[in-house]
């Protein structure tokens, strides 16, 4: 009698779970009925997460829904190129398009994109019972407004982190050179000193043994914004420079104004970083995102920041990388004080990527869309998702075996991202986002290729922005 | 008057696209130079802004310098583009083995369109994994870096201008050549004239129309390239290959700055036709006007 209660627990179980996921399946069935045949267009940057909606998502919502998904996946400039210009002519080409963090605040500020909130409460046939908002990190709030309507929903989110060589630090040969030519154990860096140190004795260990390794990754592109980026986003707030350097308080940039762009730690920030160039593999200045990954994951540099998404597949797929089972993680070296802001409050240690897919008001099949990224916001498609890219957007898939899995084979990214992503912050809520970069970057270029001093240029770069936000009408 | 009106009516499908896409956004641009309008400013609109675009470009020092490199960039590429083109056409014009095989294979280029050009040669020459900065330091110790040394990145783009492009001077020169007389050439060989004064005195001047009209088209279109450079280059290291065109391509897309960008698109366009008017002054109307007493 008391063997069988197991067995009609175990019966019961599973009868509820057919008959829930039968009534899920049901769901997108039925409220997919009135969109069946009807095709949505959506584009994204071509990343791990992207591919994997575009590949695994997007035709497995077909099958629900019936619903038909032309997914680009495209170049990050391309992507913005379609996406803005669409929703500015209000052409309507695009359904759903990919919201990175730090253009969000742009898409707000011209109302180019659909309250979701509003949506889902007034027509509640399109509500999912999957979809929850509650179930999402709490990077969602970078898509709510100030009301708390949501208008993206979280496709991928991940830190920018420092990667090193495992078996490169573990080496005892290694190991003994480095103490005895710096005095100090050889580990990942904690300060930038140190890092600098690694850089160096690595790029020599390349030199000295006729190998295709370098001391670090610089993504240091001398025509690209990518570079740009990695400074005012990765490095300069590990010297305490937030927000780039930009005082929300009467926009200013220079510190004549009260802006801190050109302060004594961002010119600090910026000598080092471009002092690491000559430590970093001849790509380097033709290095974006992309290449950067690329670099780490062909064994070619012995640390690097790389953004998370690509942890997953440098550091287990051998297709792709050399490095499989080699690869450890960590947080970016910092200066003194930073780490205590960041755990105040005030400031932060790096950069909180990520991205959403929202809605163009000028979307033609505004309800598909809103069904698609229900979909795309259930549970059950997270752990499968965030294995394959290393992006995590539901607080319960931490605690889901396949990325506890794969977590220990990343040197603990998952659980990195989950206890210190605290400490790491998005881009800062400007809605001038490209228009102050696209001012700025020509004198960050100079700097990079030695046209400039890293003081002049971001004394140029201070100037430059403040002119554009006068320009812009921000700045009084 | 009937046959007028056919003609009219004959004409009209072509005038009708004339203006949809030649005429129409060519006003735009212009009512568009003399707005302030950026869709992520303060106040997003189209405000009217008199000829502050326009004051704006003679002070802007990048615009100036993108000018200057551009002009750079379209004097050696297309110089190149038609000396190398002439000397293709008359190889072609002799027989010689695998010819069909070799006019093939020199034509491809003209196929690939721009974006894959410039992908691939920056998969060429992209530093560390390329092979061209592979073996310019193998070979010749060339320590080769296109996002680096801002020469290289400038003759690198000049040289997959004219890997791209020579192919069409080529063709051009080659259909022109062919369809020269023999007579002059078989007087001036009677006559005694050496290959070099067959070449100045016949050829030349017989082939100025076809490579008049090469060096407008080229020109035109070397002074607004962007895809192959934006895809090779960025337009770096720094600012030393942001071209004209890529550099509007910047105003306009990601700074969405609509307002200066038609006012420097309609810049470019007013270079363009006095360049090439210069150009036509120089090496033809002069010699037609009339000469003094």
């Amino acid at each position: 009698m008391h063997a069988r209660l197991p067995l009609r627990a175990i019966l019961a179980t599973a009868s509820m779970l057919v008959a829930v996921s039968g009534a899920r399946a049901d769901f997108w069935a039925d409220a997919g009925a009135p969109y069946k045949g009807v095709t949505i267009h959506g584009v994204s940057e071509s990343t791990p997460p992207s591919n994997y909606v575009k590949d695994v998502l997007a035709p497995a919502f077909t099958k629900a829904t019936g619903i038909n998904v032309e997914f680009e996946a495209t170049s990050w400039d391309q992507m913005y190129d379609k996406a803005i210009k669409d929703m500015e002519a209000k052409t309507g080409i695009y359904d759903f398009v990919y919201i990175e963090q730090d253009i969000i605040y742009s898409y707000l500020s011209r109302d180019f994109l659909v309250d979701l909130t509003k949506e889902l409460k007034a027509d509640p046939k399109l509500a999912s019972p999957d979809f929850k908002v509650d179930n999402f990190t709490t990077f969602i709030n970078y898509f709510k407004d100030s009301s708390g309507d949501v208008y993206g929903v979280p496709m991928e989110a991940f830190l920018k982190v420092y990667l090193y060589r495992k078996d490169l630090f573990d080496d005892a040969k290694n190991k003994e050179a480095f103490k005895a030519k710096y005095g100090y154990d050889l580990a990942p860096a904690t300060t930038h000193a140190q890092y600098r140190d690694i850089a160096e004795f690595f790029a020599q260990v390349g030199k000295d043994t006729d190998q295709e390794l370098w001391g670090t990754t610089v993504q240091a592109h001398t025509g690209h914004p990518s570079s740009w980026y990695e400074f005012f986003e990765s490095v300069a707030p590990t010297f305490g420079v937030y927000n780039w350097g930009i005082n929300q308080d009467g926009w200013s940039a220079s510190v004549d104004h009260g802006g801190t762009m050109n302060s004594p730690k961002a010119k600090a920030a910026l000598e080092y970083w471009l002092g690491l160039l000559k430590f970093a593999p001849p790509e380097s200045t033709t290095s974006t995102w992309d290449e950067v990954a690329a670099t780490f994951a062909a064994g070619r540099a012995a640390q690097g920041l790389v953004y998370g998404e690509n942890a997953a597949w440098i550091a287990t797929n051998a297709d792709k990388s050399n490095v499989v089972g080699k690869v450890g993680v960590a947080l970016p070296p910092l200066e003194d004080g930073v780490l205590a802001d960041a755990e105040a409050g005030k400031g932060y240690i790096g950069y909180y990527d990520g991205g959403a897919f929202g809605i163009p008001y000028s979307s033609k099949n505004q309800k598909a869309a809103l069904l698609f990224l229900e979909y795309i916001g259930q549970a059950s498609v997270q752990a499968d998702w965030a294995v394959a890219g290393s992006r995590i957007t539901h607080t319960a898939t931490y605690d889901d075996p396949k990325v506890q899995e794969m977590d220990a084979k990343v040197d603990h990214y998952y659980t990195l991202m989950k206890d210190q992503g605290k400490l790491f912050a998005g881009a800062p809520p400007y809605p001038f986002h490209a228009q102050v970069r696209e001012a700025t970057a020509p004198f960050f270029y100079q700097a990079i290729t030695g046209e400039l001093t890293a003081s002049d240029a971001l004394d140029k770069m201070a100037a430059a922005a403040e002119a554009e936000l006068t320009k812009l009408g921000y700045r009084k | 008057m009937r046959s007028q009106s056919i003609g009219w009516l004959l004409l009209a499908p072509t005038l009708i696209i004339l203006v949809i896409f030649g005429l129409v956004p060519f006003f735009y641009v212009l009512v568009v130079g003399f707005t302030e309008w950026n869709a992520f400013a303060a106040n997003p609109g189209a405000h009217f802004y008199g000829v502050e675009n326009y004051r704006h470009l003679v002070f802007d020092e990048q615009l100036l310098y993108s000018l200057w490199i551009t002009l750079r960039f379209a004097f050696f590429a297309v110089l190149s583009e038609i000396i190398l083109g002439y000397f293709l056409a008359q190889l072609m014009m002799k027989d010689f083995p695998l010819k069909g095989f070799f006019r093939t294979i020199h034509t491809l280029p003209l196929m690939v369109a721009p974006i894959a050009v410039g992908a691939t040669w920056r998969l060429l020459t992209v530093p560390g994994l390329g092979p061209v900065p592979y073996y310019l330091d193998r070979w010749f110790g060339i320590d080769y870096r296109l996002g680096s040394f801002a020469d290289q990145a400038f003759w690198t783009t000049v040289l997959m201008d004219v890997w791209h492009w020579t192919p069409l001077v080529t063709l051009t020169l080659l259909a022109a050549l062919s369809s020269l007389p023999k007579e002059p050439f078989e007087q001036a060989q009677i006559d005694g004239a050496n290959r070099f004064q067959i070449f100045r005195h016949v050829t030349l001047p017989m082939l100025k129309p076809a490579i008049l009209a090469t060096v407008f088209i080229r020109m035109m279109d070397a002074l607004r390239t962007v895809d192959e450079v934006w895809m090779l280059t960025g337009g770096g290291p720094a600012a030393a290959t942001r071209y004209i065109g890529l550099y509007i391509w910047r105003v306009v897309f990601p700074k969405t700055d609509y307002g200066y960008g038609s006012a420097m698109s309609l810049l470019a366009l007013y270079l363009t036709i006095v360049m090439c008017w210069l150009l036509y002054v120089a090496l033809v109307a002069r010699r037609d006007l009339p000469k003094g007493d």
